[in-house]
């Protein structure tokens, strides 16, 4: 296997905020058009290996999703709106001949060790070949020890290597507001040098977020109270799409 | 057992200047997706600048504490040293309130609800008569809140360490290297608020660090000559240096372009913090010995003009330790606030620095005027004179 997802953070933000410097002239003029991110967020260069097989033989594909608050998208207010089932749609678009299917387990205000002991109720009896693992928020607000959060992480991905099941992770969502208050910090350090260390790909939310923010994209502060469910649907579509086209180029 | 009271030498510039430089370092890495974070120390080491500040705090105090207890008692020494202690409770409490402000501002102009969920966990708020009550007790330690209860804590138990070495070194370093070594190898940590967390910087294992300088302090103070211990532990220094900085450096490089490789990553990483892993503190005892191998005491560049303004802070490291957190604090927030491009994270890291450096010009000018003996009004016009 090639050398694969490496830590790749502060390089994100590096080129998130160079991007931005270069861009910002221009940004005032034109638009970013919708979900659009720096190409470097979505370099990715681990293979997905299992799932890739499935796609190409044109076999169902079952895929977890399994995460925090913002994987069960109740801001968005329905199911459907959330960040898993915009996946399984723009999958589906890549893919029209295969059947695809995403679980959404996200369950708000859980640890990442909270997650993993969910792992064989709400991963292994769905039966997935693909685990899209949103974690880091909830301990990162509860400032859960960075070892044991490292721990609870390389134990979930042992487990899902153990199974030949693929995996990946997605990191935390960005805010300004939040970023403020809560220290993210060494927490996204940690889960990009996981993914690193075990070849996993981790889906850079925070650093998309953030950019989108800092091109005042999807800002919460210039809406009306009942727009922002709507805004909220948005921004989850767009990770969808994301994801979608990471997962993409990872099966090629 | 009397020892005798050495004559005062001149201040070691040494322990100012790199304290100096510890505190710009701890600032720097405070404030967060800082690109000038790969310029410090832990970018290179797999120690950083916290590691350097307790250690050389515990050198100086015991220095200047040693002299006190010496001259004016044991009583007055540790008089001082809690007062000390006091002044840096106070400062930790600010810090308090200043997170509380910044907190229950978010709470309150929060628009985003796809943190609805979350927030409501971060949200101490839920109970501010328990939070602030753990907060006065230090067991409350968010996020940049975590550093000053250690250093409080350090302050709190130096006067038994101080009494200690007077009756002999050996005991104390003894006490608190078994203390170090339980709690690596037990993992025992300190429990905080909420429930579940703990102390960021484990005071049990810290002190060590603390306690070490202290001893290298007071034997410095005695007249110890460590040219013995300098000449055949170099080589291996140097070599535990050497290996540490090229492996960590691959780590860092790594971080930036995937193509390079990270040596030995999957084997040492992660390296604990709050305990003070070993992998942190043998290549930190390293770089001691070898910045005091080619470091001499009157080094040419520690008078010069371009490290006054990093002696300064070391010499006001109390004050400036202090600052810096809050202006890290202060610029975390700006960054979040507004824009973090890289031209604003320059501009918020020279603007802090430079508050730190003048701060301690400040201080430093104002306790000079402080000491100054009041002249006698005898020649009121002759005093102030124009002319030069």
């Amino acid at each position: 296997m090639k050398r694969a997802a490496k830590q790749r953070l502060p390089l994100l933000i590096l080129a998130g905020t160079v991007a931005l410097a270069l861009a910002a002239p221009a940004s005032s003029r034109a638009a970013p058009r919708d979900c659009e991110v720096p190409p470097e967020l979505l370099a990715i260069s681990v293979k997905l290996p299992h799932l890739a097989e499935r796609l190409h033989a044109k076999q169902p594909v079952n895929i977890v999703a399994i995460g925090g608050a913002s994987t069960k998208g109740a801001a968005a207010g329905a199911p459907d709106l959330a960040y898993p089932h915009r996946l399984q749609v723009a999958l589906a678009a890549f893919y029209p001949e295969v059947p695809i299917n995403v679980v959404n387990k996200g369950v708000p205000r859980q640890s990442t060790q909270q997650m993993v002991q969910r792992f064989p109720t709400d991963v292994i009896a769905e039966d997935p070949i693909l685990v899209v693992w949103e974690a880091g928020i909830s301990d990162a607000v509860r400032g859960v020890e960075i070892d044991d959060f490292a721990a609870a992480l390389q134990a979930g991905l042992d487990e899902m290597k153990n199974r030949a099941i693929d995996i990946l992770l997605v990191d935390m969502q960005f805010s300004r507001r939040t970023s403020a208050v809560i220290d993210f910090e060494q927490y996204l350090n940690t889960i990009h040098r996981i993914g690193d260390v075990d070849e996993v790909y981790v889906f850079p939310r925070f650093a998309m977020m953030r950019y989108w923010s800092e091109q005042n994209m999807f800002n919460f502060d210039e809406v009306a109270e009942d727009e922002r469910a709507r805004l909220a649907a948005k921004v989850y579509d767009c990770i969808g799409k994301k994801l979608a086209e990471a997962i993409h180029t990872a099966v090629r | 057992m009397p020892e005798p009271s050495t004559p005062r030498e001149p201040r070691d510039l040494r322990l100012d200047f790199f304290r100096g430089v510890s505190l710009i370092f701890i600032f720097i890495d405070h404030v967060p997706q800082n690109f000038l974070s790969y310029f410090t120390l832990q970018a290179v080491a797999f120690y950083d600048a916290a590691e350097v500040f307790i250690f050389i705090s515990g050198f100086t105090a015991a220095l200047v504490y040693g002299r006190r207890l010496a001259s004016k008692g044991a009583l007055y020494a540790s008089a001082q040293v809690l007062r000390r202690a006091w002044q840096l409770y106070v400062a930790h409490i600010f810090l308090f309130v200043l997170f509380v402000a910044e907190v229950s501002y978010t709470a309150i102009a929060f628009k985003n609800p796809m943190y609805n969920d979350e927030m409501r966990v971060a949200d101490f708020l839920d109970e501010p008569h328990i939070a602030v009550i753990k907060a006065l007790m230090l067991e409350f330690q968010p996020t940049f809140l975590d550093i000053l209860p250690l250093y409080i804590v350090m302050l709190l138990i130096f006067p038994a360490i101080l009494l200690g070495m007077q009756r002999h070194w050996l005991l104390v370093l003894v006490a608190s290297a078994t203390l170090y070594v339980v709690v690596q190898v037990f993992d025992i940590s300190v429990p905080a608020y909420p429930e579940g967390h703990v102390w960021y910087f484990n005071p049990l294992a810290w002190q060590f660090l603390f306690v070490a300088g202290a001893v290298l302090g007071n034997r410095a103070a005695h007249g110890a000559s460590f040219a013995s211990l300098l000449r055949w532990a170099y080589p291996v220094a140097l070599a535990v240096f050497a290996a540490t900085l090229v492996v960590k450096t691959s780590w860092t490089i790594h971080g930036l372009y995937e193509s390079f490789p990270a040596w030995f990553l999957k084997a040492l990483w992660p390296v604990n913090k709050n305990n003070l892993s070993p992998l942190r503190l043998i290549p930190f005892f390293a770089l001691v010995l070898l910045v005091a191998t080619h470091v001499p005491r009157d080094a040419r560049f520690l008078g010069s003009m371009a490290a006054r303004p990093l002696v300064l802070c070391g010499q006001q490291s109390l004050e400036i330790f202090c600052l810096g957190i809050l202006l890290s604090a202060l610029g975390h927030f700006i960054l979040s606030e507004y824009t973090s491009a890289i031209a604003m994270q320059l501009v918020v890291n020279v603007a802090g620095i430079a508050v730190m450096c003048l701060t301690a010009k400040m201080i430093d000018w104002y306790k000079a005027m402080d000491r100054m003996p009041i002249l006698q009004p005898a020649a009121p016009r002759s005093g102030d004179g124009v002319q030069r």
